[in-house]
C-alpha cells in the first residue's frame, strides 16, 4: 500500500481518523521514525504544521522565512536576545538547513553514558544507526572547486594561524551553487527527509497530513490516545478547522520547542518537561576584504574551524566553540552592519566583499519551554558568564581568522559594533557584554527540553523515548538528548530517531 | 519574574502616560495628525506615519545609491504583514511604534515627536534606542530594523545597486 501526501488547507480533513501511530512532525526525526514504523506494518500518519515546498516553489527569496520557518521566522526568546529558528515545512528543518553533516562525536555518546547513564547508547550500539544516517544522507565531501570564496577565506585563514579545521561533510548532490540552502533548494540536491525519507515512508504505506497543527494530547495513559489537531489555511496563518487521531501510540518529533510545547499543553510529563533547554546560539561575525568574496553564491557553509573545539569534554560531550563561514542574503547582513541611514547604504556598495561567519558555542540546558495562557510556546534563556566568556574568545578568533586572511576591518555586529582592523585591536572585544538585544544571536540546533533520563528524576522520557507518566507516548527528536549532541543536529537526530524507532516497532 | 516581550510593552507604555502626564489631548496635539493613507489594512494612519519615518531614516533616498525606502513603501509591506499576524502581536507592534512615536518626548524630554525629527536625528535616535541601557527600547530597534532590512534588500530594484543577483535556476 502506497501513504498519501493531504493537504488540509484544501478542506479535506477526515472530521476523525485512527491510526496505530500518530506522529507529530515530519522532519529529521518524525519522517526516520515515520518511515521505520511504516515499514514494520504500522498504520502510521504523520501531522505537519506547514506546507509542501519544493522546487519552483522555493524562490530563494528572504520572504521564504514566512513560509518555511516558525511563526514566519521571527520566532524568538521572550527577551529577544536570541532568535530560534525552527522549520515549519514538509521535511523539517532538512529542509530549510546548511546541509552540514556532523554524526554524533564518540565522546558525547559517552558523556550520555556516564553522567545520564544512558548505558545502552554506546558508541559501538549508535555507530551502524550514524552510518546508516550518513547512507541516508549520501553524505559526501564538497569537490575543491565548490568551495567558494567565503569559505575559503577562513580555511586560508586557519592555515595561516595553523589551526585546526575541515571541509564538513554535507548532504548535497549535483548542487548547482545556487547559495540559498537556508531557503529550501530549488533544485531539489538536498537528501534531506523531504528527499529520502518521506518518498520511502510513502512508499510503505505512511500517511502524512499538512497544515495541520496539533494542538492537545489526550489520554496519555490510556491505550488509546487522542490527539487534537488544527487545520490550517494555504498559508498557515489562521486555523480554519479540527480533526480528532485516535492513535495507540504517539510520536513526538516537533523540535525541541514544539515537542514540550505540546506535552505542556496536554498537561503530560513531569517537572523535566520544557526544562534544559538547549539552544547553542551562534553568532555573526563579518570581514570586509579588498577583493570580491560573493559569500552569496556557492554552499554558504563548507569549511569550520574546530581548533577550539572539544568532543569529548567529561562534563559535557561536545564543547568549546567552532567557527564556521557562512553566506548571509543582503537583508540579514545589512540588519547586522554596524551602520545605518545613508552610511548603511554605503557599506552594503560593498556587499559583495563581505565575507561572514558564525561562532557556534555549545551550551548547556539554560532554557526553558513554557507556555502562556493561550498555549504558545515561550522561550526563556539566560547565558552564564562563562558562555559569554566563550563568546568573547570566539570573536577574537574569528577577528585573527579574517585578519590573518587579508581582510581590512572585521565587524562585530553588537549594538555598539566593535570593528577591528589589527590585532592589537582585540581588546576591544572584552568589553562585550552580550546583554538581551544587543547582539544577534541565532538558534538552529534546539535540543534537551524533554531529556532521556534513567528515571523520573533525571529527564522527562526514558531511554526508550518514552515519555514518563505515560504509556505509549514517545519522543524521537533532539528534545531527548541531554547535551549537544553535535555542532549540527540533522544526522543525530536522524541518528536517534531510528536506533529508538526500531526498538519501539520491535 | 523574568519580563515577557508583552509585558514589557505594557510597562513601557505605562511610563508614557505617566511621564508625559499632558494627558491624551497634549500627546496628540504633540504628534499632530497625520495624513490619510487609503488601503490600510491594519496600521492607523498616524503608525503608517511613524513607520514611513523609520524606513526612510534607515534606507533615505540617494547617497550610495539612489533607491530608498519611500520608493518601494516598506510601511505599506509591514502592514500587509500584520494583517496575517494574531491579535497579540499586532497589538504588539502597534504599541512599539506608539512608544517609538513618543520616544523623543519620554525619553528624552524633547517637545518634538519621531515622525517630526529631521532625517538625521531619527537615524541618531534610533541609534540610540539600540544601544540603550533599557530592554525595551533596543527590542523595538532590533525588531524594527530587522524587519525592514529583509523587506528592503529583498527588492530586486535594490540589487543591481549593491552587485547582488540570483543566480539562474538551471531547466
Amino acid at each position: 500500500m502506497t501513504g498519501a501526501i493531504v493537504d488540509l488547507s484544501e478542506g479535506n480533513a477526515p472530521g476523525e481518523t485512527s491510526v496505530d501511530v500518530c506522529v507529530i512532525g515530519s522532519g529529521s526525526g518524525g519522517a526516520t521514525a515515520a518511515w521505520e514504523l511504516a515499514r514494520a506494518g504500522r498504520d502510521v500518519l504523520v501531522l505537519e504544521e506547514g506546507g509542501d515546498f519544493r522546487g519552483g516553489a522555493l524562490t530563494m527569496r528572504d520572504g521564504m522565512y514566512d513560509q518555511l520557518y516558525m511563526e514566519r521566522g521571527g520566532r524568538s526568546t521572550v527577551d529577544m536576545a536570541i532568535s530560534v529558528m525552527q522549520g515549519r515545512v514538509l521535511g523539517g528543518g532538512g529542509v530549510i538547513n546548511a546541509c552540514d553533516v556532523v554524526p554524533i562525536p564518540d565522546g558525547v555518546l559517552r558523556c550520555w553514558q556516564k553522567k545520564y547513564g544512558l548505558s545502552e547508547m554506546s558508541p559501538e550500539a549508535i555507530s551502524p544507526f550514524s552510518r546508516r544516517a550518513l547512507e541516508d544522507l549520501s553524505a559526501n565531501t564538497p569537490r575543491p572547486d565548490q568551495i567558494n570564496v567565503n569559505n575559503a577565506l577562513l580555511r586560508a585563514g586557519a592555515e595561516a594561524l595553523g589551526w585546526r579545521g575541515e571541509v564538513m561533510l554535507h548532504n548535497r548532490q549535483a548542487c548547482q551553487g545556487l547559495g540559498k540552502c537556508l531557503v529550501g533548494c530549488p533544485v531539489e540536491a538536498k537528501r534531506n527527509p523531504r528527499m529520502v525519507a518521506i518518498p520511502a515512508a510513502l512508499e510503505a504505506g505512511a500517511r502524512f497530513f499538512t497544515r495541520a497543527r496539533a494542538v492537545r494530547i489526550d489520554g496519555a495513559t490510556a491505550e488509546q490516545k487522542t490527539v487534537h489537531v488544527r487545520t490550517l489555511d494555504a498559508r498557515g496563518y489562521h486555523e480554519t478547522g479540527e480533526l480528532t487521531v485516535r492513535a495507540r501510540t504517539v510520536v513526538l518529533a516537533a523540535n525541541a520547542v514544539a515537542s514540550a510545547q505540546l506535552l505542556l499543553r496536554s498537561g503530560i510529563g513531569n517537572e523535566h518537561v520544557g526544562r534544559h533547554l538547549i539552544l547553542q546560539p551562534q553568532l555573526p561575525v563579518t570581514a570586509l576584504f579588498d577583493r570580491e568574496v560573493r559569500s552569496f553564491h556557492g554552499i554558504p557553509q563548507a569549511y569550520a574551524v574546530t581548533e577550539f573545539e572539544r568532543l569529548d569534554d567529561e562534563e559535557h560531550g561536545f564543547w568549546g566553540f567552532r567557527v564556521e563561514a557562512v553566506g548571509g542574503t543582503p537583508g540579514i547582513v545589512a540588519s547586522v552592519l554596524p551602520r545605518l541611514g545613508a552610511e548603511g547604504k554605503t557599506l552594503m556598495r560593498g556587499y559583495p566583499h563581505f565575507a561572514a561567519s558564525l561562532l557556534l558555542v555549545p551550551d548547556t540546558g539554560n532554557g526553558r519551554v513554557t507556555v502562556d495562557g493561550r498555549g504558545r510556546a515561550r522561550i526563556e534563556y539566560s547565558m552564564p558568564d562563562e558562555q559569554k566568556q566563550r563568546y568573547r574568545d570566539a570573536v577574537k578568533a574569528a577577528a585573527r581568522l579574517y585578519l590573518a586572511a587579508g581582510a581590512t576591518r572585521v565587524m562585530v555586529p553588537t549594538a555598539r559594533p566593535v570593528v577591528i582592523t589589527t590585532e592589537a585591536e582585540l581588546s576591544a572585544v572584552d568589553a562585550l557584554g552580550f546583554e538581551p538585544a544587543t547582539a544577534p544571536f541565532i538558534s538552529a540546533h534546539q535540543q534537551g527540553t524533554v531529556r532521556f533520563a534513567t528515571s523520573p528524576a533525571g529527564g522527562g522520557a526514558d531511554p526508550s523515548g518514552q515519555v514518563y507518566g505515560t504509556r505509549g507516548v514517545y519522543v524521537l527528536d533532539s528534545s531527548g538528548f541531554p547535551t549537544s549532541a553535535s555542532s549540527h543536529t540533522m544526522t543525530p537526530i536522524i541518528t536517534i530517531a531510528r536506533y529508538l524507532a526500531q526498538r519501539l516497532a520491535a | 519574574m523574568r519580563l515577557s516581550r508583552r509585558r514589557i510593552l505594557h510597562v513601557s507604555l505605562g511610563a508614557v502616560t505617566l511621564v508625559v502626564g499632558g494627558g491624551a489631548g497634549g500627546l496628540l496635539a504633540l504628534r499632530g495628525c497625520a495624513p490619510h493613507v487609503d488601503g490600510l489594512l491594519c496600521l492607523s494612519d498616524q503608525e503608517y506615519r511613524t513607520l514611513g519615518a523609520v524606513a526612510t531614516a534607515l534606507f533615505p533616498e540617494g547617497g550610495a545609491f539612489p533607491i530608498g525606502a519611500a520608493q518601494l513603501d516598506l510601511a505599506r509591506v509591514f502592514d500587509g504583514f500584520l494583517a496575517d499576524e494574531d491579535d497579540d502581536r499586532r497589538g504588539d507592534l502597534k504599541k512599539a511604534l506608539l512608544l517609538l512615536e513618543y520616544g523623543p518626548v519620554v525619553y528624552e524630554r524633547r517637545g518634538v515627536t519621531f515622525s517630526h525629527l529631521s532625517a538625521e536625528d531619527r537615524v541618531a535616535h534610533f541609534e540610540r534606542w539600540q544601544t540603550s541601557d533599557d530592554l525595551t527600547r533596543r527590542q523595538v530597534a532590533l525588531a524594527l530594523r530587522r524587519f525592514l532590512s529583509v523587506v528592503f534588500y529583498d527588492r530586486p530594484e535594490v540589487w543591481p545597486h549593491i552587485g547582488y543577483a540570483l543566480l539562474p535556476v538551471p531547466a
